[in-house]
């Protein structure tokens, strides 16, 4: 176990020194920080001053090594365009993106998985094909689309919500449903399938053979076993609850990370837009180790063969 | 437990009153809620800071110049905290002080605290070393009150030979030049030149705590500055001009078109700024709401890199200029609600405004006569541009594009993601958008900005000549106002006719959509005007 937790997290180290050295390259690559946050017309004289503050004019593997040597020293860094300490910007932003993507989630789950499960139990009957429309269509429409829609239709046309901003409770619920009806059609989906797989599986005809009634088989046997690619998902999910606003938070001018990150990547503005992907990437490694660790939980089999693999 | 006596009856009778006496005293006036594309670029509200057309558009409402422009007339001077200003030499220009205004703070404006605003505020505490050599940038969370180095260097480009601003007596203070200089006037009106608080400064505890809530004379003072969600803004009841309309203010970050229209329809939104001209007629579909808009101090051009070897014939970037029909632009892509300029100028330059000056003409003959006698074969040329930066920038390109296909030349469409790759000295660079504000009536705020020497078209290598940089230090420091005007003819005609650096194509124009029944006027440049008189609510 230990040397699977090690394992783990020395991949989990590497994916994040690979993160912030692509983004660092890619950022600093492709834009000055000074000419996007000074405007194109601000005049020479000021565009070397910032840049001369700000270590821009230095070779670009010496502002890498500057920055990568900060961060071991637990300094992220500044922002260039408000002068703050990036994790400061970071922190002040995260409550407002969960407060948006948290009751999404708690949405997706508890829609997108029983509806997954009652339409695989009823299948090819008239709510299985109405579930399955409603999560193909959940699916298949882009969030900002589907925003859009809700605004139009509780905001413009009848009146009950407002289409936007960070007012009150009553603001987000329209960024909610726009996150949360997405996601539901996707577990929706996804639980469907793993039902029915497991369904079909021999098991289950043994277990009903034996006299087991339905529910306790169902019970018993089909959901542990569909639990695995429907766990996944949600751990993905969980993984993205940081990042995983950023259209949604444009469209209802929600100011959270996502719309720093828009605008912290539109500026090159490097410290900020490191510190939400360390950030992310912080949170989707580890939902993915607890992913791991459920899978042993609930499939007996993998703890077997973790089990021999040991011994 | 209360017992209901007949004394408990009565004074719950007079609390139950009180409300209502507080709500008859309650300020009766509107407020108002505007969706805005972008508050501030830069999360500061000091204009050296935010010169960008978001940061024009709200430093009226919170602090005001010595000299005002006449926004919404004809862009003239008018009086502003200087209700008088004359020349006493060809270097000094006197101003008096308006008496009696006051400060968001509630004190009374002295001339300290306009010879603050010109110098510890834009040069640092020590004004004679306006050099930026080891400034820092703005650095939160220390308490140093010295301008970051770009707001030293943007204020020195717009005050190039400001010596000092010095106390004649009280009420009056004296502009020194270090040289001639017939735009210190014109000069006065920039919003960088506006006037601050210069206790409110000292109170303030670090450099970025000021730049957030400076502390002006306009009709609203401000309360908050939430960045990149929100500015709140509140009447200043003791603002000279009288009392402002409004109660507050509150202007709303919001990026996306659609949700700003949505949030104006549902009622959220009192006025939607950044309405690209397409949207123009869907918003007006509703009779409730109307769109208002007209040209501003932006001119939109196209820039032009004598550098690349297909364009550093004339010829060729000649023929460019000849095969822009910019009336057809103006007609298909802005309903007609703009205008094509007179080249490179506006006619609020005054007496340097050339009303007979034209854009090269329309004419695809001449545009090919051009590219045959240059031996143009149909070289590709690059023409870079980013997605929507200006309104209507892509549709424009693919528009002009198909213009110079017309006459034989083949131009290609580079999408770029920013300005910096837009500037790039990367192999094939030729054509590129660009666009020129007017920061005042003059020459030397508007071409000169972009062109001449130590200027961007320079800087990144695109265009220099040098009878043009000649004769653009000699606009820039002669007093002869005809010698003046014909350096000015000669410079368009190097810079537009005879070695094009640019092409113009139309000035650009703010739309401003809102509620039908809120009665308001869209100002000729980016300013948003709500002063007393200038804002009220329909029957």
């Amino acid at each position: 176990m230990v040397r699977f937790l090690g394992l783990r997290l020395a991949r989990a180290l590497l994916t994040l020194v690979l993160v912030v050295t692509f983004a660092f390259i890619v950022l600093r690559l492709s834009g000055d920080p000074a000419l996007l946050i000074m405007s194109a017309d601000a005049p020479p004289e000021a565009i070397a001053a910032f840049r001369q503050a700000w270590g821009l004019d230095d070779p670009v593997w010496q502002q890498y090594l500057r920055y990568f040597t900060a961060i071991f020293r637990g300094d992220l860094g500044q922002s260039m365009r408000d002068g703050r300490p990036a994790i400061e910007l970071v922190a002040e932003r995260v409550p407002a993106t969960l407060a948006l993507t948290l009751p999404a989630l708690a949405m997706k789950i508890g829609l997108g998985i029983p509806a997954g499960i009652y339409a695989a139990l009823h299948r090819n009957s008239f709510a299985d094909r109405a579930v399955m429309l409603l999560a193909v269509a959940g699916f298949t429409v882009p969030s900002f689309v589907l925003g859009l829609l809700l605004v139009l239709v509780f905001a413009v046309q009848l009146g009950w919500l407002p289409s936007g901003g960070q007012d009150s409770w009553r603001h987000a619920i329209l960024p909610v449903l726009t996150l949360g009806i997405g996601g539901a059609a996707v577990l929706a989906r996804f639980t469907r399938s793993a039902m029915l797989e497991v369904l079909g599986q021999p098991y289950m005809r043994t277990a009903l053979a034996k006299g087991v009634p339905w529910h306790v088989a169902v019970r018993r046997h089909a959901l542990p076993n569909a639990a695995i690619p429907t766990v996944t998902i949600v751990g993905f999910m969980v993984g993205s609850l940081l990042a995983g606003a950023v259209v949604v938070e444009s469209v209802f001018s929600w100011p959270g990370v996502g719309r720093l990150l828009v605008v912290a990547v539109a500026n090159r503005d490097l410290a900020v837009v490191q510190c939400i992907l360390l950030l992310v990437a912080t949170t989707m490694v580890s939902a993915n180790l607890i992913v791991d660790l459920l899978y042993g939980a609930l499939d007996p089999r993998l703890r077997a063969q973790a089990k021999g693999a040991n011994g | 437990m209360l017992r209901a006596t007949r004394r408990t009856a009565l004074l719950t009778a007079a609390a139950a009153t009180l409300p209502r006496i507080a709500l008859g005293q309650a300020d009766q006036r509107p407020s108002l809620t505007i969706a805005v594309q972008k508050l501030s670029n830069s999360n500061t509200l000091e204009p050296p800071r935010e010169q960008s057309n978001v940061g024009f558009r709200i430093s009226n409402l919170f602090a005001e110049p010595l000299i005002e422009t006449d926004w919404r007339g004809d862009l003239s001077a008018k009086p502003g905290l200087a209700t008088a200003w004359r020349r006493t030499g060809e270097r000094t220009l006197e101003f008096d002080l308006r008496e009696g205004v006051r400060f968001h703070d509630g004190r009374t404006i002295t001339a300290e605290d306009v010879v603050f605003s010109f110098g510890e505020r834009l040069f640092g505490s020590d004004p004679s070393r306006a050099d930026t050599a080891g400034r820092d940038g703005v650095l939160a969370g220390g308490t140093g009150k010295e301008p970051p180095s770009e707001v030293v260097a943007v204020s020195r480009q717009a005050f190039p030979g400001l010596q000092r601003m010095e106390v004649v007596r009280p009420g009056v203070v004296r502009f020194v030049n270090a040289q001639p200089d017939v735009t210190l006037e014109a000069r006065a009106q920039q919003n960088i030149g506006v006037i601050f608080s210069r206790t409110a400064f000292a109170d303030a505890e670090s450099w970025l705590a000021w730049a957030r809530r400076p502390v002006g004379t306009g009709p609203y003072r401000i309360v908050e500055l939430r960045p990149d969600s929100a500015l709140t803004l509140e009447a200043h009841d003791d603002y000279w001009g009288g009392r402002p309309p409004l109660r507050r203010i509150r202007l709303v970050e919001v990026p996306e078109v659609s949700s700003r229209l949505n949030g104006l329809f549902s009622g959220e939104f009192d006025l939607a700024c950044d309405i690209s001209p397409d949207l123009v007629s869907e918003v007006e579909r509703n009779a409730r709401f109307e769109v208002l808009g007209s040209p501003i101090n932006n001119i939109r051009i196209m820039a032009m890199d004598r550098t690349n070897p297909v364009l550093a014939d004339a010829r060729v970037r000649r023929a460019m200029t000849h095969a822009v029909d910019r009336r057809v632009i103006v007609e298909a892509l802005w309903a007609g609600r703009t205008e094509v300029p007179r080249g490179l100028q506006l006619e609020n330059y005054g007496p340097m405004f050339l009303p007979d000056w034209e854009n090269p003409r329309f004419d695809p003959a001449e545009a090919r006569r051009l590219l045959r006698d240059a031996g143009y074969r149909g070289e590709p040329i690059s023409y870079r541009l980013l997605n929507n930066y200006y309104t209507n920038q892509v549709s424009n390109a693919q528009i002009v594009v198909e213009m110079w296909r017309q006459v034989g030349l083949n131009v290609q469409i580079e999408m770029k993601e920013n300005f910096d790759q837009l500037v790039a000295r990367t192999p094939g660079r030729g054509i590129r958008d660009w666009s020129n504000t007017s920061t005042f009536g003059d020459p030397v705020a508007g071409l000169l900005r972009s062109y001449g020497p130590r200027t961007n078209a320079a800087r990144y290598g695109e265009w220099t000549n040098e009878e043009f940089d000649r004769a653009a230090v000699a606009l820039t420091t002669s007093n002869d106002m005809g010698q003046r005007r014909r350096l000015f003819r000669r410079m368009l005609e190097i810079v537009e006719r005879e070695d094009p650096g640019y092409l113009v194509l139309h000035q650009a124009a703010a739309f401003t959509a809102k509620r039908k029944d809120l009665v308001w006027r869209a100002s000729k440049g980016w300013p948003m005007l709500f002063g007393p008189g200038q804002v009220g609510t329909g029957a």
